[in-house]
This record gives structure tokens, C-alpha cells and sequence, in this order.
């Protein structure tokens, strides 16, 4: 199949999700809704089932969702129990609510209420002490809640060996899209950022394995084109998602290859494997424990500014010139985050835009003038 | 032979034409007061081509800017982001500028500039707080014109405040302050003050160095300017041609390109 087979096949995915959840409920496969961020879709996997990622919508609106959530909840938030409300998420026979922000966490008992007698609404508190033993027991027993009730759901018991198979299978998911990522840089003429992207988001939607199997093929195609001789300007992205497809054209528009990222949708979810060997609830709990640079996560050296560093380091390493950080509307973390990534791209000399985002955003008209002119500083 | 080049800046508002001949000296300008979407920018393209006496073919290079840029393709040879066209028009008139204030109808936009080049910048975020629109909004609810807002303000001689935070809320004050009887230039004064509280605040993101030039529509208003100085502790450099400035650095640019193009 040809690269741009492969991405056309992407691409639809991406912006059709549910037309799959449709396929996979007629196959009489169950599919359990994954709210971001850290649920651990090997769980799911194990059980035989198919972890769907919901991540908002670029193309609704708020309606229903206004009567449970405060107005200064992320649109990611209030859009997903919004097509938990108007039936778009009907066919799901589960969900996962992690509750890693300030927002997410009360939002768990918001998605419980709505869905009562309607959904399984499978509640998940990751510590904020990860690393620690009593942190990995933490997670453990967690886990173990949700290994519970998605056996209640799947009618069937999770083993350690189908677990461990579920590990491998993610893994190689990981793999495949750490691979894609470093060469939709080397061949940003062929991967452009609507492209990227598409291949990215399609991984929340499809079955793990077949998906590896799939952007494995379009890897080993990428692999086989000469190195793109890339005339225009090369960012990092940064932030909690940016994948609307309006969006990122203006940056194909003017030319802007997107070289790495530093977002919560794409690499940061994808950046650690879990271990292959020994118990595999722990080799999960060591997972999330060795999860870091991310602004979610608690960080007890943060006054190394190592986050900051560590995308600095990305910048440098991916030949980008400059960041353009989606800073995704009354997301405070993302927000009480920016001036101590300012500070280490200041330092560093790299210039950044911060470009105002939420998921109702149709017009991009302000968007596309700071993003040329961005283009025009580098 | 003079070579010619033409920059249009389609805003929010407002549709404005430069015309240069050999990207030194102002041959033709015009203003129309609608913008983008409207018959604006064609009436702004046909008044200038008609003061000048010279048609679209005269144009060695055309380059269109403003939030309308994108839908002149078919007349402009290439469209550049208003940002880079304010620094390139306010370099060329005050060539020592380090900072330009724009502030257009809809958006605020404060641009740091090095050696003429700019180097850095920051936009308002998707809220009409501090820009002209805010000021439109003001002047009907206060039933003045918009372009008499700075001479009535400087006749206040008692501060009001008004929300510098969304233009909804600004509305309802002044419409509190109008029914409690308060002078009229009294509120237009806290209101120049509210701008120029939003703007300073994003000017300090990005930093002030002397000079300070302030482009835009918004630059006439007296009130504002001298609001603005006041917060910043900086003179603020205005100039005649402040509503043109985006179609003047357009213009400049399409000579630019135009020698580059010649040159091969």
C-alpha cells in the first residue's frame, strides 16, 4: 500500500471516530471509553475489549453538558459528556474517568450522575507520590479496581498472562508511534502537520494491535523515501492537544513542519512502555511511576524547572526553530505552567507563541496572523 | 522608469490603501471605513489607483495584508500577516522604533522590533477588551462619535473607573454610570484608562523600549495615547498616517519583493 493510502485510511479515522465504534459493535466487540489522561489501556486490551480515547470534538458544541459542569471547565472535559449526553457515545459499554487535574476530578462524579444506570463510569485516582512503594501500591490497587469492574463488563477474568500479552501489545503500539514521530520530522514534505496529526489522533480510535500493524507499514514506507530537503520553518508543538485539522492547515499554509511535540494527545502519551517481564499490575504501576515532564504530574525536583529543560532539549534535538504552545482555554495547569517554560525558552534564545485554544473554536482567523507572523520571526 | 507597488490592509474595520513609487515616497493612500467581507477593500483599491491616476496593470507588485488579506488573490501578487507589515511601516517612519502598539478593531498586537526586524510579539487573547471594537461598543451605548472620544475625554476632570476585563461588563458600567448622571468625558476618561490598562499589560509581556510608536486606528484618540504614556512611563510616538501604516509596511514589502523578483 502506498504512503498516501495509508494516511487517506488515517485521516478517516480520525475524522469519523464513532463510524469504527460502530464496526467494532457490530463485530460484537465491547468498547470501553478512555477519558485522558494515564488510564491503562492494557487493562482494557487484557479483557478483550477496545479502548476508545475521548478527547472532545472539533465539530460539536456545548448543549446538554451546561446543566452539570462550571463554565470554567476545559471544552475536552464538557464536549466528552456532552456526546456522552446527545447519544453519539451510546454504543460504549464502559468508561474510564482518570482524575489527574482539578477539573477531571470532579468531572468523574459529573460523567457518574449523567450516565447512571446507563454506563459503567469506572472512577480511576492515580497518586500523586508515583514513584514511592507506597506510591506503585497506590496505583496497584487502583488498577485492581478497574481490572475488577472491567471484568464485570468483558464477563470474563483478566489473567497475568493475558495482561502480559496486552503489555506487549501496547508496547509495540508506543513503538510504532515513537517511530512515526521521528520520521514525519525526517519527511515533513510527505507528513504534513494535518497529516501528523491524523495518524496520531487515529491511534485513541482504533484497536491497539491493528493499529501498530498498520503505522508499522506506513513507517517502513516513510523509512524508504530520501530525507526531505525542507525549505520552510521547522516548530515544536506543546500542549494538551491540538488536532483540529482548520488549525494545523495554516501552518502547512505557511510552510511550518511540525519537527516534535510536547503534547498531552500525542508524545507525552506514548513516551513510556511498560515492562514486559515479571508481576504485570506492578510493571504497569512502574509505568505511570516513570512518567515525567509532564505538567500533570507532580515533580518533587520542580525547582530544577526539569520540564521546562526537557522540552528546551526537544527543540534543540529536533532541529526546530521555535514552539507554538496551544494553551487550551481555563486549563490552569497548562496555564501556571507558561512562565516557567517561558523562562527556559528565553534563556535558551528559542522563540514561542502562545496561541489561545478550545475545542468550540471555529474561526482561526486571529490564529493564522500570529502563526504567519510567527513564521515571518523565525 | 519609477516602478510602482501597491499594499492593501483589509482589516476588521477599516480597508486601507498604500501606493509607493520606488518604495520610498507616498504616491496615493485611501481609507474606506468597512473591511473584510464588504465592497471596502475594491472601493479603497479603485480611490487610490484613481488619485494616482495609474490602473492595477501601472502595479509592479502587489501585497495585501490585514484579516482580509486571503481574499484578494486574484489582485495582490503575494499576502504577508499585518504584524510584519507594522513593523516594516513603522521602521520605515520612525526608523529608531523598538516597540509598536497596534491597536486595530478587533485585536491588540504589540511588536518588538530590533535593527527594523521584528523580533518578537504578542496578540490579545479572543476578547474584544482594549480594542476598537470596545471603543465602537463605548461611543454608541455613550451616543458620541467614535473620533470624539480623545477630545471629550480631555475635558474629565474626575476619574471613573470602568472593568478593563470584557466589554460586556465596561458596557453595563457605563450604562450605570450614564443612569447615576455622571459626565459624560468623566466616563470616556475612565474608559481610555481601561484600554490602556489591557494594552500595558500585554506591552509588558513582550517588554518596552524606547522608541514606542502607536499604529492603528485607535492611535488618533488623544485620550488613549496619552492614557497609555501614563501607564507605561514611556512617549508614545504617533504619526499622521497611523491608519495606514499596515498598507504603508504592505507596500513597502511588495518593493521589496519586487526588486528580489528582478533580481532573479
Amino acid at each position: 500500500m502506498s504512503t498516501e493510502v495509508f494516511l487517506n485510511e488515517f485521516a478517516e479515522i480520525s475524522e469519523h471516530p464513532y463510524r469504527i465504534l460502530s464496526q467494532y459493535k457490530k463485530e460484537g466487540k465491547k468498547v470501553i471509553g478512555v477519558l485522558p489522561y494515564y488510564a491503562p489501556a492494557e487493562l482494557v486490551v487484557a479483557a478483550g475489549m477496545v479502548p476508545m480515547g475521548i478527547w472532545g470534538s472539533n465539530k460539536k458544541t456545548i448543549a446538554h453538558a451546561k446543566e452539570y459542569c462550571a463554565t470554567f471547565y476545559c471544552t475536552i472535559a464538557q464536549l466528552a459528556l456532552e456526546m456522552l449526553l446527545d447519544g453519539t457515545l451510546d454504543q460504549l459499554d464502559g468508561l474510564i474517568t482518570p482524575t489527574i487535574c482539578d477539573t477531571l476530578r470532579p468531572m468523574s462524579q459529573n460523567f457518574r450522575v449523567a450516565m447512571e444506570g446507563k454506563l459503567p463510569c469506572i472512577f480511576l485516582a492515580h497518586p500523586q507520590q508515583r514513584k514511592p512503594a507506597f506510591g506503585l501500591q497506590f496505583t496497584m490497587d487502583q488498577y485492581q479496581h478497574i481490572k475488577t469492574e472491567l471484568e464485570k463488563i468483558a464477563g470474563k477474568t483478566i489473567t497475568d498472562d493475558d495482561l502480559r500479552a496486552a503489555i506487549k501489545v501496547m508496547n509495540k503500539n508506543r513503538a510504532a508511534r515513537r517511530a512515526f514521530v521521528q520520521l514525519a520530522n525526517e519527511h515533513c514534505d510527505v507528513i504534513s502537520a494535518v497529516k501528523r496529526s491524523a495518524v496520531l489522533r487515529a491511534a485513541w480510535f482504533m484497536e491497539p494491535a491493528a493499529y501498530a500493524e498498520k503505522l508499522e507499514a506506513l513507517n517502513a514506507e516513510l523509512a524508504k523515501l530520501p530525507a526531505a530537503d525542507w525549505k520552510g520553518k521547522k516548530i515544536v508543538t506543546s500542549g494538551i492537544i491540538c488536532d483540529n485539522p482548520k488549525l494545523l492547515q495554516i501552518f502547512d499554509d505557511n510552510k511550518i513542519a511540525i519537527a516534535a511535540d510536547d503534547v498531552a494527545q500525542e508524545s507525552r502519551a506514548f513516551r513510556v512502555d511498560a515492562s514486559e517481564e515479571g508481576d504485570p499490575m506492578m510493571a504497569l504501576a512502574q509505568q505511570f511511576a516513570d512518567q515525567d515532564y509532564d505538567i500533570l504530574l507532580y515533580d518533587e525536583h520542580s525547582e530544577q524547572n526539569r520540564r521546562a529543560d526537557f522540552v528546551v532539549d526537544k527543540i534543540k534535538k529536533s532541529g526546530a526553530q521555535g514552539l507554538v504552545l496551544f494553551m487550551q482555554q481555563f486549563c490552569d495547569p497548562e496555564e501556571m505552567e507558561y512562565p516557567y517554560l517561558k523562562k527556559a525558552l528565553d534563556a535558551a534564545g528559542i522563540p514561542h507563541i502562545k496561541l489561545g485554544v478550545d475545542q468550540q473554536m471555529r474561526d482561526f482567523g486571529q490564529a493564522s496572523t500570529a502563526i504567519q507572523a510567527f513564521a515571518d520571526v523565525l | 522608469m519609477s516602478i510602482y507597488t501597491l499594499g492593501i490592509d483589509i482589516g476588521s474595520t477599516a480597508s486601507k490603501c498604500v501606493m509607493l513609487k520606488d518604495g520610498k515616497e507616498i504616491v496615493a493612500k485611501s481609507l474606506i471605513a468597512v473591511g473584510a467581507g464588504t465592497s471596502g477593500p475594491q472601493r479603497a483599491i479603485a480611490e487610490v489607483l484613481e488619485k494616482a491616476g495609474k490602473t492595477e496593470a501601472d502595479m509592479a507588485y502587489t501585497l495585501a495584508t490585514g484579516y482580509g488579506r486571503n481574499s484578494l488573490e486574484d489582485i495582490a501578487d503575494h499576502q504577508m500577516s499585518e504584524l510584519s507589515c507594522h513593523a516594516k511601516g513603522a521602521t520605515f517612519l520612525f526608523p529608531d522604533v523598538h516597540t509598536v502598539i497596534d491597536i486595530g478593531g478587533q485585536d491588540v498586537k504589540v511588536l518588538q522590533i530590533d535593527n527594523g526586524v521584528m523580533t518578537n510579539f504578542v496578540m490579545n487573547d479572543k476578547c474584544a477588551a482594549g480594542t476598537g471594537r470596545f471603543l465602537d461598543v463605548m461611543a454608541r451605548v455613550l451616543e458620541v462619535k467614535v473620533e470624539d472620544l480623545g477630545t471629550l475625554g480631555s475635558q474629565s476632570t474626575k476619574y471613573v473607573g470602568i472593568s478593563s476585563t470584557c466589554t460586556v461588563f465596561a458596557e453595563s458600567e457605563v450604562i450605570s454610570q450614564l443612569s447615576m448622571e455622571t459626565n459624560k468625558c468623566d466616563i470616556i476618561n475612565g474608559i481610555h484608562h481601561s484600554v490602556a490598562n489591557r494594552v500595558a499589560g500585554l506591552a509588558h509581556r513582550v517588554g518596552v523600549r524606547d522608541q514606542v510608536v502607536m499604529t492603528g486606528g485607535v492611535a488618533q484618540n488623544i485620550g488613549i495615547v496619552n492614557a497609555l504614556q501614563e501607564q507605561l512611563g514611556h512617549t508614545i510616538h504617533t504619526s499622521p498616517l497611523t491608519q495606514y501604516n499596515g498598507a504603508l509596511g504592505a507596500a513597502l514589502f511588495a518593493y521589496q519583493k519586487y526588486l528580489k523578483e528582478q533580481k532573479g
